[in-house]
């Protein structure tokens, strides 16, 4: 594009710098916070009335800020369940399934030494506990292993079955917590039946241990891309798998093992809510919604630009909007939805930022018109 | 039995709309995973345009409006700034889920206009259907225009030296899958389920994807393959007419999901690779140019 006596292209960044990575990240998530804005229109007292509201209940209240930590270590460990894979180029976007996968394993272990009617504790309440928790880890796991297998070994796209495994899944949990479901609740009021007190995960000043093992991720993970053969070999995997092939990392297994690390932190994403955070204790009726807040994941991990440590701020901004957002919606009397359509104008500010990240706009001046070429003619006279 | 056989032929047809238009959209090498946010997109907005102005016309108007202008968002993305193909197509589908609860939440709950009528006991969308199918096949395997779709979708390079514009090409087809995709979605607000839901279709547009890769890439397979899966979709949705008692109906929901899954994975074993593989554009996914 010319503009005036400069031409205005596009192309390709050759190199960046980790400042650049994060300035895009901020820009971007600035932008979206401003469009968003038009979402608060419709609000009582305007949008910036608004913001102040969200911002106040999701981190200046106590009982407020403490809900979002909570769902911080959901987004959290959504946010690996995406980003491990991700990294050695896999789409895992059934964050959902796992999460309900993790849920139920976790609820199966009550649900076998007898269900609603667990009134005393048969062995130690810690180590139930723990194989709870292990049993989440481990379900989310497995289920993520079934799409990591079908590509390592038959080529299927990831995509497709992962978002087929949600599907699936929210119909298992209906079927597990609804209409007579071995895991329905004794008042049978369409939900999950409710842990027994003593089943519930330790809490430090009101934060479950789950909070702890989500901060210690980030800094293992980056630590393993960073500094690892491991975390190499999924790395190049990520950039050229064919290449990675010749490297000598092997097609079969990989593809498995990212699947495996993800789904264990999606299945712990989903024991985390359902069994650990203050108030919940059960697979509540609108389990889908939490479903739903597991695709902030994906975003929280392309924002974060695949960094575990980055992905921690993101993650508690986002926690506190969706749930600052939900909240404004009552009081100040929005439609519903405000945290669904912050979720779609953050992917797409997303999208526009790595556009800038990976290319640069660049002005040079135009080249001059080229002279008229001199006549054989003219050059002899 | 017979309503529940016009019901999935209908049903067939949103399937077949949107997997048609991603059909072209990979013929000419260009991945669209956001086909759910389109059909997301489209389905909303029609449904809001019918209800505000009473006249599906314009709902369907809007519809292909807004899948076009998806679609060339996409196109711009994958092929002038030559993206990640999958990064923007997810973008569409996630703006799309969280965009279309907000804007269409107000709008909750059935469409309030006459059901669009039946001719000859179907739903006209059926014959659309098959008429769009034949068009389809014979516009890319009988005419220099489906020539040169398929030449940009498996070498656009060979293509460029001959003469073809891939980039106009490759536009062309994500704008015309665009609008199918906009259109299946509005084939489902205001005619085959006309109440409107958050996330209503809740893995269709998914479903359609792969189904276009159940269809290695054929107008008619795909036809087949999409009426056949909505006669399965539609049986989940009320097994008690073949099956009564077996099964929680949540159970039957998740079925045609678990079958797609299946069908995916017998599809990609090498026998089958092998002997009908073949049919995947080459340049898939792959940007071209720069």
């Amino acid at each position: 594009m010319r503009v005036g006596p400069y031409l205005l292209t596009v192309e390709p960044r050759r190199t960046s710098s980790p400042l650049h990575g994060v300035l895009t990240a901020v820009v971007a998530i600035v932008v979206a916070l401003v469009l968003s804005s038009v979402l608060f229109l419709p609000a009582e007292g305007g949008p910036l009335h608004a913001y102040r509201v969200v911002f106040a209940y999701a981190f200046a209240d106590r009982y407020g800020f403490l809900a979002t930590v909570h769902r911080a270590i959901y987004l959290l460990l959504c946010t690996f369940a995406f980003l491990v894979p991700f990294r050695a180029g896999l789409w895992n976007i059934g964050l959902p399934s796992q999460v309900y996968a993790g849920g139920l394993a976790a609820f199966a272990v009550p649900a076998l030494l007898g269900g609603p009617d667990l009134t005393t504790p048969p062995v130690a309440p810690g180590l139930l506990v723990l194989v709870m928790a292990v049993a989440g880890v481990v379900g989310g796991a497995v289920l993520a292993a079934v799409a990591g297998l079908l590509r390592a070994r038959l080529n299927v796209n990831e995509i497709l079955v992962t978002m087929m495994l949600n599907s699936i899944f929210f119909w298992l949990v209906a079927y597990m917590i609804k209409e007579g479901g071995p895991f329905m609740s004794a008042t049978g009021e369409g939900e999950g039946f409710s842990l027994p007190s003593f089943l519930y995960a330790p809490l430090w000043a009101g934060v479950p241990v789950t909070a702890l093992l989500a901060v210690g991720a980030a800094v293992l993970l980056d630590g393993l891309f960073a500094r690892t053969a491991l975390g190499y070999r999924i790395r190049a995997f990520g950039l050229n798998p064919q290449a990675a092939r010749y490297g000598g990392i092997d097609p079969l297994t990989l593809p498995i093992l990212v699947f495996v690390v993800g789904g264990a932190f999606g299945g712990l994403a989903g024991y985390h809510y359902f069994a650990a955070v203050p108030g919940v204790y059960k697979i509540p009726g609108n389990y889908g919604y939490y479903g739903d807040l597991a695709f902030y994941g994906i975003i929280c991990a392309l924002i974060a630009r695949g960094s575990g440590v980055g992905a921690v701020p993101v993650a508690l901004l986002f926690a506190g909007l969706s749930l600052g957002a939900r909240l404004a919606q009552g009081q100040l009397h929005l439609p519903f939805g405000v945290d669904y359509a912050l979720l779609g104008l953050l992917m797409m500010t997303f999208v526009a930022s790595h556009v800038l990240y990976q290319y640069q706009p660049v002005w040079r001046p135009a080249a001059e018109p080229a002279a008229p070429p001199v006549s054989a003619d003219a050059a002899e006279g | 039995m017979l309503e529940l056989l016009a019901r999935s032929l209908e049903a067939s047809t949103i399937f077949l709309f949107a997997a048609l238009g991603e059909l072209v959209d990979q013929r000419a090498g260009v991945l669209n995973v956001g086909l759910e946010g389109l059909m997301l997109s489209g389905g909303t907005l029609a449904f809001i345009a019918a209800q505000l102005t009473r006249d599906y016309l314009l709902g369907f108007l809007a519809a292909l409006a807004v899948g076009a202008l998806l679609g060339a968002a996409h196109g711009f993305f994958a092929i002038t700034l030559r993206g990640d193909q999958v990064v923007s197509g997810m973008g569409l589908w996630i703006l799309s889920f969280g965009l279309t609860t907000y804007i269409g939440n107000p709008y909750t709950g059935p469409l309030g206009l006459e059901r669009i009528g039946t001719w000859l006991g179907l739903s006209p969308f059926v014959y659309l259907a098959v008429l769009l199918v034949g068009t389809t096949w014979f516009l890319l395997f009988r005419t220099g225009v489906g020539l040169a779709i398929r030449s940009a979708g498996e070498h656009p390079g060979a293509a460029e030296v001959s003469g073809i514009n891939v980039g106009a090409v490759r536009y062309l087809c994500v704008t015309f899958g665009g609008m199918l995709a906009g259109l299946a979605g509005a084939v489902y607000s205001l005619s085959y389920n006309p109440v409107w839901n958050y996330n209503f279709l809740m893995g269709w547009g998914f479903v359609s994807l792969a189904l276009v890769f159940f269809s290695m890439w054929n107008p008619w397979l795909l036809l087949a393959g999409a009426t056949l899966f909505a006669a399965m979709w539609q049986l989940s949705l009320s097994p008690e007419l073949v099956l009564p008692g077996i099964l929680s109906r949540y159970i039957w929901r998740a079925l045609p999901f678990a079958i797609t899954i299946v069908i995916l994975a017998l599809i990609s074993a090498p026998w089958f690779r092998t002997r009908w593989g073949l049919a995947k554009p080459e340049a898939l996914g792959r940007p071209y140019g720069g």
